[in-house]
C-alpha cells in the first residue's frame, strides 16, 4: 500500500529530479512546491526559519570545521515530513498548474547533507555523526565528550555499561588485591630474621663485647676470692658448708623412694629413657601403700590384655610349662581362671630392691639342694652275653600248680532214677509243685552234668540226647495233661469253696455269659465246643451247688439270670391267649387282627417297596451338589467321621407323591410341570401361537371327556336306537338310490331327521 | 561517518550518513527521515540476511558506500 504512494510520489520527484542539476536545491522550486502541498508544510517552513537562526548564530564556527557542507547552506531544507505524502494523495497537484519539473535533487539518490541528518539525528535522539578528524568533540575533565553541534556545546554522557563496570570493578579489586599482597611482602621483609643480630656489628664489636664479658668474669672471680677469704678469716665458711650438706640430705633423691611400688613389670622400662610416674589413685581411707603408675603404661597395659582376650588362647597345653620354666610357679593346668578367681595379678618391682638377684640366689640354692640327686653319668655300658650267668641262673621259676578239676562221674542209674521219677510224678498226679520242680530240675541237672564232663565217651551222649528228646516229647503230653487236671481241681476247690481264678476259668465263665444263651442253636454249639470236658451235668451240679452255698455273688447272680430266662421261655403258651371282646372296640379290633380279619396298618399302608418296580433303574435323583463334593473329598466326612447307617429307619420308605398345578389350578403332567417350572425359572414364558394352541388342545381334551363313550356327537346311535324301536325291526334300511329298490320297509331319509 | 546507500529498486533510492556505532534501527529511522515511511515498516536485507534493529552498522560490517536492498513489510 504504502509503496504504491510512494511511486506515485517518486514518480514526481523523477520529473524533477530530471532537469535539475545534481546537489542544488534551487529555493525557487522549493517555494514553488510548497504552496502546493497543505498546511503541514507550514510547520516546516517555521522550522526551516528556527534553523535558519541558528545557522546564522553560528556561522562561523561552522565555516571552520565543514568542508563537507555544501557551498550554498543557507538554502538547505529539510525533506519534506512523511506526513506531506498522505496529503498530498489526497489533493494531488493540478497537472496543469504544475511546471515542468526543476532540477533538484540528485539522479540516483536521495541524500541529505550532514547538518540534516545532524538536525535529525538530534531529533531522534541519536549521536551526531562522527567526523574523521573529530574537531567537533573536546575531552573534558571528567572524561566527558564535549560535542559541538549546531544547537550549541553538549555532552554527552553515555550510558552506564555493565559490562564495562563489571570489568572495571573486576581490575579494581585485582589491582587493591595485588597491593594487599605487597604491603604483606614488605612487611615480610622487614622482619628480622634470625640470623640477623640485633645490632649491626662488625666483628670488631663482637671481639670487644667478648673480652668485656671475660673481664667482668675474671672480675667476678676476684671478688669472690676475696670474700672467701674474709669468710675463712671469720670462720663463716664451715658454716655455710654445714648448711649445705644438710640441705643436700634434704634433697629429694632415689634414696627416699626406696621401697616404693611401681606396678609394671621391669622390662617395660627402657634403659636411657625417662618415664615419669605417678601416685596411683586409691581411695582415700584405703590404707594400701602408694603404688607407682605411669598412665601411658596402663594404657598399653590393659590393651595388651585386650588383645589377650580376643585371641582367646588355648587352654593348655603343655608346652607352657616348658616355655616359662619358672621353677618357682607350681605348674597350673587351668590357668584361664586365675584371673577370675583371684583377680588380676599385676606385675610390680620394688624401686631399689633388686629383685633379679633374689631370683638368681633362689636359683641358686635350689641347683646346689639337687645337686645330689641328679648326675649327668648313667650306667655304665656293658657287653651283653648270651648265657645266663651264675646269678641268673640260681633264679628259679615259680611252677604253676594245676588245678585239679573235681569231676562227678555220671551213673547210669543215678540218671535213669531220676528219669524214672519224673515219668512217676507225671502219671501219678499227686503233686503240681513236684512235677514242675522235676520239669525244671532235670533238664538243668544234665546240662550241668555235660559240662562237666566234657572228656567223657560219645556213647553217654547219645543216650543222654535220646532221654532228652524224650523228656521233650514227654512235655508237651504232660501239659495237656496238667490243663485238665488243673480244671478238675480248679472245681474241686471250688465245690469246697475256695475261688481260684485263672484264665481259663474266665474264659469258659465268659462263654457262658453269651445273652443268647438257651436259645435255639447256641446250645448244641455249646455242646460242640467240649474242649475242656464240660458237662452239662456237670454244670447243673455246679448250679446246685452254687445255689445252695451261695458263696459267689455275681457268678450266683448270673445263673439265675439264666435260669429264670430259660423258665419263662418255657412256660409261654403257643398261642396267645384270646383277646376279650368286652373291653369294647379296642379288644375286637385286637381279635380282627390275630384272627387275620383285619391286615395290620403297616402292611396295608401303601409302602415304597409296592412301587419298587417304578423306581429308576440306572440312577436315582440326588443332589448333584453333594455327589461332586464326594468325588471330590466328601467335604461331610470330614466332621462326621465314617458314617454310620441309620438302623432304626431301616424299613422306613415313605410314599411320596408330587403334584404340580398351574395358575388356573389345572393339574399337570410331568412334562408340563417341567416346562412350567422352566418357563419360570427363565422368567420367559411361552410365545403367543404356542399358548393358543395349548389352550385349544385343553379344550379339545375337555370336550373329549364331556363326550359320552357310547354315542356320536351327533346322537345318531341314539337315533337309530329310536328308529329300531319305532320300526320294531332289528335293523334299519339306510335308504339310496340303489337301495330303495331293494329294502322299502325300515329306510330312513336324511331329510327326515334333519 | 559513513555513506550508505538504500534502493529499494521501485524508484525510491536514498543516501544516508550515518555513524558505524549506529544501530541498524537508528539507519532506519534515518531512512525514515528521508523518504517518509515508518521506520517499523522497513526492512533491510542484503542478500537474504535480513539486518536485525538491535545490532549495530559496523557489527554488521556495513561500510561506507555500501549498497542495502530496502523492503517494506
Amino acid at each position: 500500500m504504502g509503496s504504491s504512494k510512494h511511486k506515485k510520489k517518486d514518480k514526481k520527484k523523477r520529473h524533477h529530479s530530471s532537469d535539475s542539476s545534481d546537489g542544488d536545491l534551487s529555493s525557487k522550486h522549493r517555494k514553488r512546491r510548497h504552496p502546493s502541498s497543505d498546511l503541514s508544510d507550514v510547520d516546516v517552513s517555521n522550522k526551516h526559519k528556527k534553523h535558519k537562526k541558528h545557522h546564522k548564530k553560528k556561522e562561523k564556527p561552522k565555516d571552520k570545521h565543514a568542508k563537507y557542507h555544501s557551498s550554498d547552506d543557507d538554502v538547505i531544507f529539510v525533506p519534506p515530513p512523511p506526513k506531506i505524502s498522505r496529503n498530498e494523495v489526497r489533493t494531488p497537484p493540478p497537472p496543469s498548474l504544475t511546471p515542468p519539473p526543476p532540477p533538484s535533487i540528485s539522479s540516483s539518490s536521495d541524500s541529505l547533507s550532514i547538518d540534516e541528518t545532524n538536525k535529525i539525528r538530534a531529533k531522534l535522539g541519536l549521536k551526531p555523526l562522527q567526523m574523521d578528524n573529530k574537531e567537533t568533540t573536546k575531552s573534558r575533565d571528567d572524561g566527558l565528550e564535549v560535542i559541538a553541534g549546531d544547537e550549541g556545546e553538549f555532552v554527552h554522557k553515555p550510558a552506564v555499561s555493565i559490562t564495562e563496570k563489571n570489568k572495571s570493578d573486576k581490575i579494581k579489586a585485582r589491582i587493591a588485591e595485588k597491593k594487599e599482597k605487597r604491603m604483606i611482602e614488605n612487611k615480610i621483609l622487614n622482619v628480622k630474621k634470625l640470623a640477623d643480630s640485633d645490632s649491626e656489628e662488625d666483628a670488631v664489636s663482637w671481639v670487644k663485647k667478648t673480652k668485656n664479658i671475660q673481664e667482668e668474669m675474671e672480675k667476678a672471680k676476684k671478688k669472690a676470692q676475696e670474700l672467701e677469704e674474709m669468710d675463712n678469716v671469720f670462720g663463716v665458711g664451715d658454716l655455710i658448708e654445714e648448711s649445705t650438706k644438710s640441705e643436700m640430705k634434704n634433697f629429694y633423691s632415689s634414696k627416699h623412694l626406696k621401697g616404693l611400688e611401681v606396678q609394671h613389670s621391669m622390662d617395660e622400662f627402657v634403659e636411657g629413657k625417662e618415664v615419669i610416674l605417678t601416685l596411683q589413685d586409691k581411695d582415700v581411707l584405703a590404707e594400701d601403700a602408694d603404688v607407682l603408675v605411669n598412665v601411658n603404661m596402663v594404657d598399653n597395659e590393659l590393651y595388651k590384655q585386650n588383645i589377650d582376650r580376643r585371641k582367646q588362647r588355648l587352654n593348655y597345653s603343655g608346652y607352657d610349662e616348658l616355655e616359662d620354666m619358672d621353677i618357682d610357679k607350681p605348674s597350673i593346668v587351668l590357668g584361664k581362671y586365675d584371673e577370675e578367681i583371684e583377680g588380676l595379678k599385676k606385675k610390680s618391682f620394688k624401686l631399689g630392691v633388686d629383685e633379679y638377684k633374689i631370683k638368681r640366689d633362689t636359683i641358686k640354692e635350689k641347683l646346689k639342694k639337687n645337686m645330689n640327686q641328679e648326675t649327668l653319668n648313667t650306667t655304665q655300658l656293658k657287653l651283653a652275653s648270651d648265657y645266663y650267668n651264675d646269678t641268673e641262673m640260681s633264679v628259679k621259676f615259680k611252677k604253676v600248680k594245676k588245678k585239679k578239676l573235681r569231676v562227678n562221674p555220671l551213673k547210669a542209674d543215678k540218671l535213669e532214677r531220676s528219669l524214672r521219677l519224673a515219668n512217676n510224678n507225671a502219671k501219678e498226679n499227686d503233686d503240681l509243685d513236684d512235677i514242675d520242680d522235676i520239669l525244671h530240675d532235670n533238664p538243668t541237672d544234665i546240662y550241668s552234668m555235660k559240662m562237666e564232663n566234657e572228656d567223657d565217651d560219645m556213647g553217654l551222649q547219645l543216650a543222654l540226647k535220646k532221654a532228652r528228646k524224650l523228656k521233650q516229647l514227654e512235655k508237651i503230653e504232660r501239659k495237656c495233661d496238667l490243663a485238665d487236671t488243673l480244671v478238675k481241681t480248679e472245681y474241686n476247690d471250688n465245690a469246697l469253696g475256695a475261688i481260684v481264678l485263672n484264665s481259663t476259668a474266665e474264659f469258659c465263665r465268659t462263654l457262658g455269659d453269651i445273652p443268647t444263651y438257651g436259645k435255639a442253636g447256641n446250645r448244641e454249639e455249646e455242646e460242640d465246643e467240649s474242649l475242656m470236658d464240660y458237662d452239662k451235668n456237670n454244670v447243673k451240679q455246679e448250679h446246685a451247688v452254687n445255689s445252695d452255698e451261695s458263696n459267689d455273688g455275681w457268678r450266683e447272680v448270673e445263673m439265675e439270670k439264666k435260669l429264670i430266662d430259660l423258665k419263662t421261655i418255657d412256660s409261654k403258651p403257643i398261642l396267645e391267649p384270646e383277646p376279650d371282646l368286652g373291653k369294647g372296640v379296642a379288644g375286637a379290633l385286637r381279635l380282627a387282627m390275630s384272627k387275620g380279619y383285619i391286615e395290620k396298618e403297616e402292611n396295608a399302608r401303601p409302602s415304597a417297596s409296592r412301587f419298587a418296580h417304578l423306581q429308576a433303574k440306572n440312577y436315582s435323583i440326588e443332589d448333584k451338589t453333594f455327589l461332586a463334593e464326594d468325588d471330590k473329598l466328601s467335604r461331610r466326612d470330614r466332621y462326621s467321621g465314617p458314617t454310620v447307617e441309620f438302623r432304626e429307619k431301616d424299613s422306613y420308605k415313605p410314599n411320596i407323591k408330587l403334584d404340580y398345578i398351574d395358575d388356573d389350578g389345572h393339574l399337570l403332567s410331568e412334562k408340563e410341570a417341567f416346562r412350567y417350572l422352566s418357563h419360570k425359572f427363565h422368567g420367559k414364558g411361552p410365545g403367543k401361537n404356542k399358548i393358543e394352541k395349548r389352550i385349544k388342545k385343553a379344550e379339545q381334551e375337555a370336550l373329549m371327556k364331556q363326550m359320552s363313550s357310547t354315542d356320536t356327537p351327533l346322537g345318531t346311535l341314539n337315533m337309530l336306537q329310536s328308529k329300531q324301536k319305532q320300526t320294531q325291526s332289528p335293523y334299519i334300511v339306510l335308504s339310496g338310490t340303489k337301495s330303495t329298490h331293494q329294502n322299502h320297509g325300515g329306510s330312513i331319509s336324511k331329510t327326515k331327521i334333519g | 561517518m559513513i555513506e550508505i546507500t538504500c534502493n529499494d529498486r521501485l524508484g525510491k533510492k536514498v543516501r544516508v550518513k550515518c555513524n558505524p556505532e549506529d544501530t541498524i534501527g537508528d539507519l532506519k529511522k534515518l531512512i525514515a527521515a528521508q523518504t517518509g515511511t515508518k521506520w517499523e515498516k522497513i526492512i533491510l536485507k542484503k542478500w537474504y540476511t535480513i539486518f536485525k534493529d538491535h545490532i549495530r552498522l559496523g557489527d554488521y560490517e556495513i561500510h561506507d558506500g555500501m549498497n542495502i536492498e530496502l523492503y517494506y513489510q
